[in-house]
């Protein structure tokens, strides 16, 4: 009786359905071997015949053999109609093989649905793409993931010591994507090769990198430590690790930048006094970034020289923008659902963490973020966010707000939040402030930083 | 061959489902070793000029063709330099071939503004009856003229010539020779079947639906999934699938991002990404039932100066987890249980098509084995890297098996050298326009096509087979 369920099944599926039974969609959907399923298939069209001389069946064939043609034996494999199986048969000289190819109730014109069947059943089982095959290969073993990234790693090494090596300033012909530490030494070469006016041999770049990276490890350790109690507390010191020499790269790039950012950003906590949310969000949004590197591990960041440009055509814009907005760059912008699941429980709720001196963080993110080599696509646009502040009250401000993709699913996050704040407060009359100006948004809404404008203090028209 | 052994078995499928199906174990490797070495790149200086690859390829051939000039014109004949040449005395000079084509397609000439030319549209061949060849040495060159077939040689050859200098300056060509093959260790002798699938031009991402069903085709079969018993038997005694070259199609190399303003393309993507994510999904297929090669093409994402370097693991990121993916350079050498294999992507031919008389890829192929050297147009018509130590596309040895991808058509070929050595030749067409693949049977060292066709809504009969009558 377990035999006759594939025929209701097949039934099901052609009639019903009104779906292409491939041989490779039936085995991989009933888990079996892909000639079982070629024999099944075959049943299935002989009893239905039987019953039912007028079934509404349309089968395809597989033929395969060989012909000569041009003085070769040609060897044929051809996806045929039933209606010119006999016709196929006849022309080879050697027929290897003939089984049902398909089933569906109607008349396919070209085999393209045949194509978009196979494929649609591989997508969903690539993982395990020749478990039903007929020939199962030994030497086929995936790769254990420490052996597959240490050979990157090794891959990686190798091609910085021969570029190491070079006389003159170039990026290795294949940009590498610094997902690892060591590949940061790489890309500040390559980046100070467009600013660096000399060339300097290789080897003394190399050692005035290390120092200048020295200097700003240390520079970085006095900036880090700052805005890391908060982090340690989440992430272990790898990820601050990670930070860290991200933060170096970056700083590297973008010294200029933050000679001009302090002071800017001393102005900052001025503004941005009572909500100290914004920090931890912030604060969370860099080593997002990196535990979202570390979890992408070997997931590619391909940062070739195109991306590497408009990271630095983002950063120049950045610079531009720099005087007219006083921004400092606030702009982390996660691109992936992932960020947003990653940041809102980690954060702590919005108790009234010490105010502290809107960081120096602030340099870092937006660097931090673009140093992931990602393209991401932002756009600012002038957006009202409403959310509850320290003292419970409901704000609404106008701000810049740099959107990613992901645009639809942050307002609707911003969106459910708000609506809990006003049932809880209704007893208050809460007066609804317009602020403008440079405001972070509470842990839950905090998921874009908010550009910081000089023209904060001023009601904007 | 393949089919005749497929067919061997008993067709099982057109019946009810047995109990237990046949598994075929995929035969294992027994010997691989990859010889692409000369070919990989390490630090790559584009500072120096080409003078030094033509100086040491002459360097590197001349004791070749010294033999061969001694071996046909007697060992008492007289080989000179040019600078040595006296008029009307009779003597061989070796040296490297350059041809003189007013068609070439110069730089120089088209941003020359005196001349005010338009850019020279692109032709199929640029041969001209005006072409003039000229042999040159390390000192000195000299235009030839005589029993020497300008239209098919190109420009880099190196050869021997034996003649004589006339008063008008020009050297009268009588005789000439090339190198002609290396020597070539004799091929194993293998005791069952073994197959090597080698396809190119796969083309993805170009647009056209009807290859993919094609090229799916190709997988299964190589896969064990389609067929009867008898031919997945047969498949699975594919050792190995060679992939060579134009694994993109070219339609993907569109260079909208230069040419458009940066707003209009913003938000697009290059239309590789979707591509080389399609080949991802292949080579997972091919990856996880056997070992594949694959070696970049013309279109490929990598560099486009030859020996072109393998594509990036990173592009792949569902397939390197198997360790039966190797990505190789192009060209390709490699030793597969024994037999020597030798392969390009087909740039070194195409260019020589564009550059001689000679129609047929087989022939040109087989000029290229006689001359010795891989690709004689680099690096003045083909891209290549400034090599000054050596010039890797010398032959060593003779390989086995010979091929080169993206042919129009399918050719193979048996061709035998002057000391016995008997080399396979293979052109194996491009997968994209021709559904064509071709297997190799290492055992018996000849060469079968594997075409694959779906049907389509044309009405003729079996005209996508190909059976007509």
């Amino acid at each position: 009786m377990a035999d006759q369920l594939y025929l209701e099944n097949i039934d099901e599926f052609v009639t019903d359905q009104n779906k292409i039974v491939t041989y490779k969609w039936l085995s991989y959907t009933l888990g079996v071997h892909v000639n079982q399923a070629k024999q099944m298939l075959y049943d299935y069209v002989e009893r239905k015949r039987k019953e039912n001389s007028g079934a509404q069946l349309h089968v395809t064939y597989l033929v395969s053999g060989s012909l000569i043609q041009n003085g070769h034996s040609c060897h044929k494999v051809a996806v045929v109609r039933e209606d010119k199986l006999e016709a196929v048969k006849s022309k080879l000289a050697v027929t290897a093989s003939i089984h049902v190819y398909s089933i569906q109730k109607a008349m396919l014109k070209d085999s393209g649905p045949l194509f978009n069947t196979d494929y649609d059943i591989l997508k969903s089982n690539l993982q395990n793409c020749s478990k039903f095959s007929a020939i199962q290969c030994a030497a086929a073993v995936p790769r254990a993931p420490a052996e597959s990234s240490s050979s990157e790693k090794f891959e990686q090494s190798d091609l910085q010591v021969s570029s190491e090596t070079q006389a003159n300033n170039e990026l290795t012909t294949n940009g590498h994507s610094p997902p690892t530490s060591k590949q940061i030494l790489q890309q500040p070469k390559g980046i100070m090769g467009m600013f660096a006016s000399k060339a300097a041999s290789k080897t003394q770049e190399a050692n005035k990198e290390t120092k200048t990276e020295a200097k700003e490890v240390s520079s970085a350790g006095n900036k880090a430590p700052g805005k890391g109690n908060v982090m340690n507390n989440f992430f272990g010191k790898a990820a601050m690790n990670k930070l860290k020499v991200n933060l170096d790269s970056e700083q590297t790039v973008k010294e200029e930048k933050i000679v001009e950012q302090p002071p800017v950003s001393v102005t900052e906590p001025k503004l941005a006094a009572p909500t100290g949310l914004k920090k931890p969000s912030k604060k969370a949004e860099p080593v997002k970034m990196q535990q979202k590197e570390k979890k992408r591990g070997k997931r590619m960041e391909l940062s070739d020289d195109e991306t590497k440009e408009t990271e630095s055509m983002k950063k120049k814009r950045r610079r531009i923008k720099l005087p007219e907005s006083d921004s400092s760059e606030d702009e982390v912008i996660p691109d992936s659902p992932g960020d947003y699941e990653a940041e809102s429980p980690s954060p702590p709720p919005p108790a009234s963490p010490p105010p502290e001196p809107v960081p120096k963080t602030e340099p870092e993110p937006p660097s931090v973020k673009s140093s992931n080599g990602e393209k991401r696509k932002r756009k600012r646009v002038l957006k009202s966010k409403t959310f509850v502040d320290e003292e419970g009250c409901i704000v609404t401000e106008k701000v810049y707000v740099s959107e990613s993709c992901t645009d639809s699913e942050e307002e609707l996050k911003m969106k459910t939040s708000s609506v809990h704040r006003p049932s809880a407060m209704m007893v208050k009359k809460e007066p609804k402030e317009e602020r403008k100006g440079p405001k972070k948004g509470t842990a839950a809404l905090g998921k874009a930083n908010r550009q910081v404008s000089i023209t904060g203090f001023f009601q904007r028209k | 061959m393949f089919s005749e052994q497929a067919a061997q078995r008993a067709h099982t499928l057109l019946s009810p489902p047995s109990a237990s199906n046949a598994t075929f174990a995929r035969v294992p490797v027994s010997t691989y070793t990859n010889s692409s070495q000369p070919f990989r790149l390490g630090e790559r200086s584009f500072s120096r000029q080409y003078a030094h690859i033509y100086a040491t390829r002459l360097i590197q051939m001349r004791p070749f063709l010294v033999s061969r000039a001694k071996q046909h014109w007697g060992a008492g004949v007289q080989i000179k330099k040019l600078c040595e040449l006296q008029p009307g005395e009779k003597c061989c000079v070796v040296g490297t071939l350059f041809k003189a084509m007013p068609l070439q397609p110069s730089i120089l000439r088209e941003i020359s503004e005196e001349h005010n030319l338009l850019p020279q549209p692109p032709r199929s061949k640029y041969i001209h009856p005006d072409d003039e060849l000229v042999l040159e040495d390390e000192l000195q060159r000299i235009k030839l003229e005589g029993t020497i077939d300008v239209c098919k040689l190109v420009t880099g050859t190196v050869l021997a010539v034996l003649g004589s200098v006339r008063d008008t300056g020009k050297f009268l060509v009588e005789d000439h020779c090339f190198a002609e093959l290396a020597p070539q260790e004799p091929a194993p002798c293998l005791d069952t079947d073994r197959f090597v699938l080698l396809v190119s031009g796969l083309g993805l991402g170009g647009g056209g639906g009807e290859s993919l069903l094609g090229t799916q085709l190709l997988v299964d079969v190589v896969t064990g999934q389609l067929g009867d018993e008898g031919e997945q038997c047969s498949a699975a005694h594919v050792s190995r699938v060679i992939l060579a070259g134009n694994l993109l199609s070219h339609n993907t190399q569109s260079r909208d991002s230069i040419n458009k303003a940066k707003y209009l393309t913003k938000k697009t993507q290059a239309a590789s990404v979707e591509a080389v994510k399609m080949l991802d999904e292949i080579l997972l297929q091919l990856s996880a039932s056997v070992p594949v090669d694959v070696m970049p093409g013309e279109f490929d994402p990598t560099n486009y100066t030859l020996p072109q370097q393998p594509l990036h693991p990173c592009m792949f990121p569902l397939a390197t987890a198997y360790s039966t993916l190797q990505l190789v350079t192009n060209p390709y050498q490699a030793t597969i249980d024994g037999v020597r294999f030798l392969g390009t992507s087909g740039q070194n031919v195409s260019d020589i098509f564009r550059y001689s008389s000679m129609e047929d890829y087989l022939e040109i192929l087989e000029w290229t084995l006689r001359i010795r050297h891989i690709s004689p147009t680099a690096p003045d018509t083909l891209g290549c890297y400034p090599f000054y130590k050596t010039d890797p596309f010398i032959f060593p040895e003779c390989p086995h098996v010979y091929f080169c991808g993206n042919t129009p058509s399918f050719g193979s070929k048996i061709f035998r050298g002057p000391e016995d050595q008997r080399v396979l030749l293979v052109a194996v067409p491009d997968f994209s326009s021709t559904q064509t693949a071709c297997l190799v049977n290492l055992r018996s060292l000849a060469c079968q096509p594997i075409s694959f066709s779906g049907f389509g809504a044309e009405e003729e009969d079996l005209g996508g087979l190909g059976l007509d009558p």
